[in-house]
């Protein structure tokens, strides 16, 4: 049943309550000329050996950026410093202008770590209905959004029997479920086959489209290229490059390379 | 239409979060077996207290005067509940560290941080969750009361709650030990390994320093198995119950500090610094508080009433200067018969040991090892006696009052009772075990739809 997005009426997944539905608190003001968040400046070290150093960047309302390196690159210990789960030497950011401490960026931001199965002897209807249940999602909204990432299949089945590529789609209902403006993904695509990865895309550019703004850290040159706005080039804890794939190849001298053309020729 | 200002901290509801942390508390194998091995433990344990209590008034029935010597909370509930403690000690850590130690496994830790709740709400909706794994736990203990009660058997609401009390904050306590321990260790196992080194080595410190003075003996009063002792005593202490508050209190304000991983190590430390010194005052003012009441049927632990009466009206100082070395026997009866009475009945009681090297062997010599010296006001007695019916005449001749007269309350009857824990055991290794097996069962299924908080 891979691959294939099922619809499931709001009634079987529900029974007769009728759904919550609440505004989360807002409070900031928002400055459309800046950029949503900026990284002024991260370092982080592991006993002594610097594993990110002097990253800098912005990241804009509405876009896919994709975080692109190797493996080993610092790219997950970068998208959990943004996320201030884990502690950095310096980790300043501004959130529409306004520095943004590690202690409130969940506020900001929701991380989606890679290969992480929460709750494994829950079914997946209970895990769905905790993350609802805490954000005041709609019944029609959970809905959609079981039948938008195909959950239907898996809904009454404990989370530590779900396959890799249905526990994928799970974290990616939680992940959707959230609120935050910016969504950190590591390796969203890992564990997808060809079509579900197009699938993937489609859902992440519908999310876009409504004004969230996704940052996804990805190996995977190809569906780098496919799906993201913007890439920032990483390699030895270090940017190599940041911009669209047009400013990348301006930068380079090659105006018909692709990203792998790309990041070969800046790392 | 996601919106590009920041969701608030404030509002989201509790109870997601609660109802999570209890489904998984009640999802664990951990929790089951535990009630499953309490349920044999418990029941052996309350079989052999009904028959040897069984066996006392037997021969209690030919001399009847021996009656008031049979008390349910010594020979029943103390013995039955020990086997509840037993477990508690060794089986719940393994169940309150589930609660924490298995999202830091599963990396569900992660994203839990990021939701909107403060670290100590979510400390405290697993806490909550520790309790009410607690008190499911104690089915068999609580099953083993109402079976002694339909064998005739009697209870006095004061001893027994009282006891249940203690057992709960110790169960609490040690939950709290295994939060912490779950929240500063990287696997459920090392948090075990921390928990056990708590709950065990209160049995070491019990076993090797008690009984030694100074130092030792102080060493000696952190084994968490003191917190039971006054309560199967038969005392509430006013002084222990906020010290055990406190001392969870603050477990779970270190679980808090160690449980978001985004915090530097420098600032965890400095914080869970303040937090120990902040229930070290705490513990330190609850010493103060000396409001403790004997809540036992026979009142074992006050003189008679009417001396109760009179010593409470003793306003001066009473200095007891003690000849005898702490492990001296004579020590440990003056204690318990006189001294610790007296520090519950009258408002201004010091006591001290003469001199704390002193050894009943090196001693022996001494003319004035063994005096006990009483000054009242300005005048003081000697008394080498460690009897109530000697020592309180000396007190009131001290204070130049009379002894009053013996109020004509009745005595404590004592409740023999001839039974046979037989049919508990049908009950303890079958009935019960099945019950909970099905409840285990229920628990397991699946819910058919998505629940909307």
């Amino acid at each position: 049943m891979d691959g294939v997005f099922h619809l499931v009426p709001s009634q079987i997944l529900f029974g007769a309550k009728s759904p919550v539905q609440a505004e989360p608190d807002r409070f900031s003001e928002q400055k459309p000329d800046q950029g949503l968040l900026r990284v002024d400046l991260i370092n982080k070290q592991y006993a002594g050996e610097p594993v990110l150093a002097d990253i800098a960047f912005e990241i804009r309302r509405g876009e896919i950026v994709g975080i692109i390196g190797p493996n080993g690159a610092g790219k997950t210990t970068l998208l959990e410093v943004l996320a201030g789960i884990l502690p950095a030497e310096a980790s300043d950011l501004q959130w529409l202008g306004r520095p943004l401490p590690a202690s409130r960026r969940r506020e900001a931001m929701f991380y989606l770590p890679d290969g992480v199965r929460p709750y494994q002897d829950q079914p997946v209807t209970r895990v769905l209905s905790f993350f609802a249940g805490v954000y005041r999602r709609s019944a029609d909204e959970i809905t959609g959004m079981v039948n938008a990432v195909g959950l239907t299949p898996v809904l009454h089945k404990r989370v530590h029997s779900l396959s890799k590529g249905y526990g994928r789609r799970l974290l990616l209902a939680l992940g959707l479920l959230t609120p935050q403006p910016v969504l950190l993904m590591d390796e969203p695509f890992d564990g997808f086959d060809l079509r579900q990865v197009r699938d993937i895309l489609q859902l992440l550019r519908n999310d876009a489209g409504k004004g969230r703004t996704l940052v996804l850290a990805i190996h995977q040159l190809m569906d780098a290229e496919r799906v993201c706005d913007r890439f920032i080039l990483l390699a030895d804890g270090r940017i190599r490059g940041v911009g669209t794939l047009h400013d990348l190849r301006a930068r380079t001298g090659n105006p018909i390379g692709n990203l792998e053309d790309m990041f070969l020729a800046l790392t | 239409m996601h919106s590009h200002e920041t969701f608030h901290l404030r509002g989201a509801p509790f109870s997601p979060l609660l109802a999570k942390e209890l489904w998984e508390v009640l999802a664990g194998r951990a929790f089951w077996t535990m009630l499953l091995l309490m349920c044999p433990l418990i029941g052996y344990s309350f079989f052999q207290a009904v028959s040897l209590y069984g066996e006392s008034s037997a021969a209690v029935l030919q001399s009847p005067a021996m009656a008031s010597a049979l008390s349910p909370l010594d020979g029943v509930l103390v013995p039955t509940l020990g086997a509840s403690y037993v477990a508690i000690t060794l089986l719940f850590p393994f169940v309150a560290i589930r609660v924490l130690g298995q999202e830091k496994e599963s990396g569900a830790l992660r994203l839990l941080i990021q939701l909107p709740y403060r670290s100590s709400t979510l400390i405290v909706a697993k806490l909550v969750a520790v309790l009410v794994a607690l008190l499911l736990s104690s089915i068999p203990a609580a099953s083993a009361l109402a079976v002694w009660r339909m064998l005739g058997g009697h209870l006095s609401a004061p001893e027994t709650l009282n006891l249940l009390l203690g057992h709960l904050l110790y169960g609490l306590l040690v939950g709290a030990i295994a939060l912490f321990a779950a929240s500063v260790s990287e696997s459920a196992a090392t948090a075990a390994i921390v928990t056990l080194a708590f709950t065990i080595g209160s049995w070491v410190l019990d076993f090797t320093v008690a009984g030694h003075p100074g130092l030792l003996e102080w060493i000696a009063r952190l084994s968490l198995t003191q917190v039971l002792r006054t309560f199967e005593q038969g005392l509430l202490s006013a002084s222990l119950v906020v010290g055990i508050a406190a001392t969870i209190g603050g477990f779970a304000a270190l679980a808090t500090i160690w449980l978001p991983p985004g915090v530097r190590f420098r600032k965890k430390l400095y914080c869970s610094v303040g937090s120990v010194l902040a229930v070290a005052v705490v513990l330190g003012l609850a010493t103060q508080v000396r409001l403790a009441i004997d809540l036992t049927e026979d009142q074992r632990n006050s003189f008679a009433m009417a001396d109760q009466t009179a010593l409470a009206k003793l306003a001066e100082p009473l200095v007891v200067t003690v000849h005898l070395a702490p492990e001296d026997p004579r020590y440990a009866d003056l204690q318990r018969n006189v001294l610790a009475k007296l520090e519950r009945a009258m408002p201004n009681v010091s006591i001290r040991l003469a001199d704390g090297r002193q050894n009943p062997r090196t001693n022996a010599g001494d003319d004035s090892y063994g005096e006990v010296e009483y000054a009242y006001g300005s005048r003081s007695d000697i008394s080498r006696s460690s009897s109530p019916r000697e020592i309180l005449p000396l007190l009131y001749g001290l204070a130049g009052i009379s002894s009053p007269a013996p109020a004509s309350a009745g005595d404590f009857p004592g409740y023999p009772l001839v039974a046979s824990g037989q049919v508990a055991l049908f009950w303890f290794f079958c009935g019960l075990p099945v019950c909970i097996a099905l409840a285990w069962w229920q628990s397991r299924r699946i819910p058919q739809t998505i629940t909307m908080y």
